[in-house]
């Protein structure tokens, strides 16, 4: 369980803009364990997908590139790779499951086909071969009569069973990692709870660990080992999952709890505002250097956060934040 | 809350023939009522007929067969200028506030086009009002001048929301208003959607997939599925005593903080997927998937029956009681 499978080291990323470079990311740091859940939270346009694609060498060039820091899997630097050897890994080392199933997959191929090709670009095996091991992905993935849907397009399937083919090339080559970006968001809540499920039946009979990127705090809570919450393109706080839904230190990650109406049983319910984060998430090109980025809709703000900016900082074991002026209880 | 009916839906129909003869029941029988300053939520899954049943209600799609009473008069009778002058009373938030914005116009132009329709007072009056509305929302009134992409995704979505309030309508309809948006820009237009409803004696019929947050939004929720209301209560007794299995299997999905680390433990989990609408099952619509489901299931459907004070639910193996036999 506990061998460390992946160990990102202060991960830069830069983007050619018209107004020059600008960073998307910061000095992002972590670490992640075979078997092990990473639960990624932050608003759109925080850094948590850019941080997803870095991994797979996926970054859009030639505008962006990684301008420091070090990508370590299993003790290889992969900022560094070639593109031939960032093919050998995507797909199977890495691999990924993307948010809208419908254009992730190819309209003109069956699925059975495009379950193959992923095993045919990395192995050497006969079609028969990879076609009979699709046909068990599919089944591994609860497809009903896998056989008989092996043969269909993706637009003859539902929604759901779209993003069940999507996981199914995802585990075809038995990865060490998967990527999830907002895997079940463009699904239906019943779904999604099927979806999930299946996540964690395959990581428990295959052991890959899983980098699961949402903005959903249920999500996170119910799946997650880890939690790395990130603020515009730096990561602001990290811990357990546990940690972060009862001991949120960054007044981020507290609004980030707080301002999700929670579904809730008891009959006399009667609902107290939402806490709101005010305003929104700066974009890259207009944040300012200096000071904490989130400081201008920070609740918790001091004198302090507009003129240094914190850094990262372990405050317990297994828990870090970056921020001047914490949240001192549990909610 | 008061006692008057604002809106009242009686057996609406809505189907849509394919070019194959076909026909898709997307709405099959829906009958619900909303008092005046009520939040009413239908919730389902996509697919169910929720955005259809509201567009019905505001005759942006043409209703099958049924009766639709917008403060006594049925408006499906209404045409021409009727129905023109009917339409300030109900308006619209949409899902999308980037699709729902014209680029080209500034956004004081956009909150104030319903007034310049209406003809609503006179044109320095009309500018007065959406000076007043930018400020009813959240924004400031100087950003009249702006067009909808120099807002952000919230502040076009308090946009649509001033233009949906400028003919001080009765009945609002919200389908699916903060889908779209960011979790913590989701919060501040709850609030604000709460703030209005109180402050105007607003009544909202909220379309949405989100149960936490129907529940945090809405007085009474109707549950859909397969074009039909399955369920049907007040807050309490949807969320405290959930009756029909798909409901309950609705509720137990969604994933929630007190699961911790449990994703695959505590949900009800729900077999195949919904039958189609275009030839749908003579019995319960929902037999398929349910596992309480007995064979006469199957035979009959079941008819929207009352257990106690509003709370109403369709399901032969609930009794009058509430408890299931």
């Amino acid at each position: 369980m506990s061998t460390r499978l992946l160990s990102v080291r202060d991960l830069g990323i830069t983007f050619l803009t018209d107004d020059g470079e600008i960073e998307v990311l910061r000095d992002v740091s972590f670490e992640l364990n075979s078997g092990e859940v990473l639960g990624i939270v932050g608003e759109s346009g925080c850094g948590k997908s850019m941080t997803a694609l870095a991994l797979i060498g996926l970054i859009p060039k030639p505008f962006g590139r990684i301008s420091n820091g070090r990508i370590l899997l299993e003790g290889e630097d992969l900022a560094v790779a070639s593109e031939k050897r960032l093919r050998q890994v995507r797909g199977n080392d890495i691999s990924m499951v993307f948010q809208e199933p419908m254009t992730s997959l190819n309209p003109v191929f069956t699925v059975g086909h495009q379950i193959s090709e992923t095993l045919r670009a990395h192995f050497d095996m006969s079609s028969r071969e990879t076609w009979s091991r699709a046909i068990e992905m599919l089944k591994l993935v609860g497809i009903p009569s896998p056989e008989k849907r092996a043969n269909e397009y993706p637009h003859q399937l539902s929604g759901g069973m779209r993003q069940r083919v999507m996981i199914a090339i995802a585990l075809v080559c038995e990865p060490k990692l998967l990527i999830a970006d907002e895997p079940t968001t463009a699904l239906d809540v019943t779904v999604q709870a099927e979806i999930l499920q299946l996540f964690r039946e395959l990581q428990e009979k295959t052991g890959t660990a899983i980098i699961l990127i949402t903005h959903d705090i249920g999500v996170v809570a119910e799946m997650a080992d880890r939690v790395m919450v990130m603020y515009a393109g730096k990561v602001v706080e990290t811990g357990t999952a546990r940690d972060f839904v009862y001991d949120p230190m960054h007044p981020y990650t507290h609004g980030l709890i707080s301002c999700v109406p929670k579904l809730v049983h008891n009959p006399s319910y009667d609902p107290a505002p939402l806490l709101e984060i005010p305003g929104v998430v700066p974009s890259l090109r207009e944040l300012k250097r200096t000071g904490c980025p989130f400081a201008p809709r920070c609740k918790n703000e001091i004198d302090k956060c507009r003129s240094a900016e914190p850094s990262l900082a372990e405050i317990a074991d297994d828990h870090a934040v970056a921020c001047w002026n914490r949240m001192e209880t549990a909610w | 809350m008061s006692d008057e009916t604002i809106l009242e839906v009686k057996d609406l129909k809505v189907h849509f023939p394919l070019r194959n003869g076909a026909v898709v029941h997307a709405v099959d029988g829906v009958s619900f009522e909303l008092k005046n300053g009520m939040a009413f939520g239908l919730v389902g899954e996509s697919g169910s007929g929720k955005s259809t049943t509201a567009l019905a209600c505001a005759r942006l799609v043409k209703a099958t067969a049924g009766e639709i009473f917008l403060k006594g008069t049925n408006i499906l009778d209404l045409d021409g200028e009727d129905m023109r002058q009917m339409r300030r009373f109900t308006q619209i938030i949409f899902q999308d506030p980037y699709a729902s914005l014209n680029p080209r116009e500034r956004a004081g132009a956009i909150v104030g086009r319903p007034l310049d329709l209406m003809r609503v007072g006179k044109p320095q009056e009309r500018r007065k009002r959406v000076a007043e509305l930018f400020e009813i929302v959240g924004l400031r009134p100087e950003q009249q001048e702006l067009f909808p992409h120099q807002f952000s995704g919230g502040q076009r979505q308090r946009i649509g929301i001033a233009r949906a309030l400028a003919t001080q309508p009765e009945l609002v309809i919200c389908d699916e208003p903060v889908s779209a948006l960011d979790v913590a820009i989701q919060a501040q237009i709850l609030n604000l959607l709460n703030r209005l409803k109180k402050d105007f004696g607003l009544t909202y019929l909220f379309i949405s997939h989100d149960l936490a947050i129907v529940q945090y939004i809405c007085d009474v929720i109707a549950v859909m599925y397969l074009g039909q209301i399955i369920e049907i209560g007040t807050k309490s007794e949807l969320y405290g005593n959930p009756l029909h299995p798909y409901t309950n299997a609705l509720i137990s999905a969604v994933p929630s903080v007190e699961n911790l680390g449990k994703a695959d433990k505590g949900h009800v989990r729900l077999r195949g997927e919904p039958p189609s609408p275009i030839s749908p099952p003579v019995g319960c619509r929902f037999a398929g998937r349910c596992s309480f489901a007995l064979d006469s299931c199957k035979k009959s459907a079941p008819r929207l029956t009352r257990i106690k004070g509003e709370h109403m639910v369709a399901c032969h193996r609930i009794n009058s009681d509430g408890k299931l036999v």
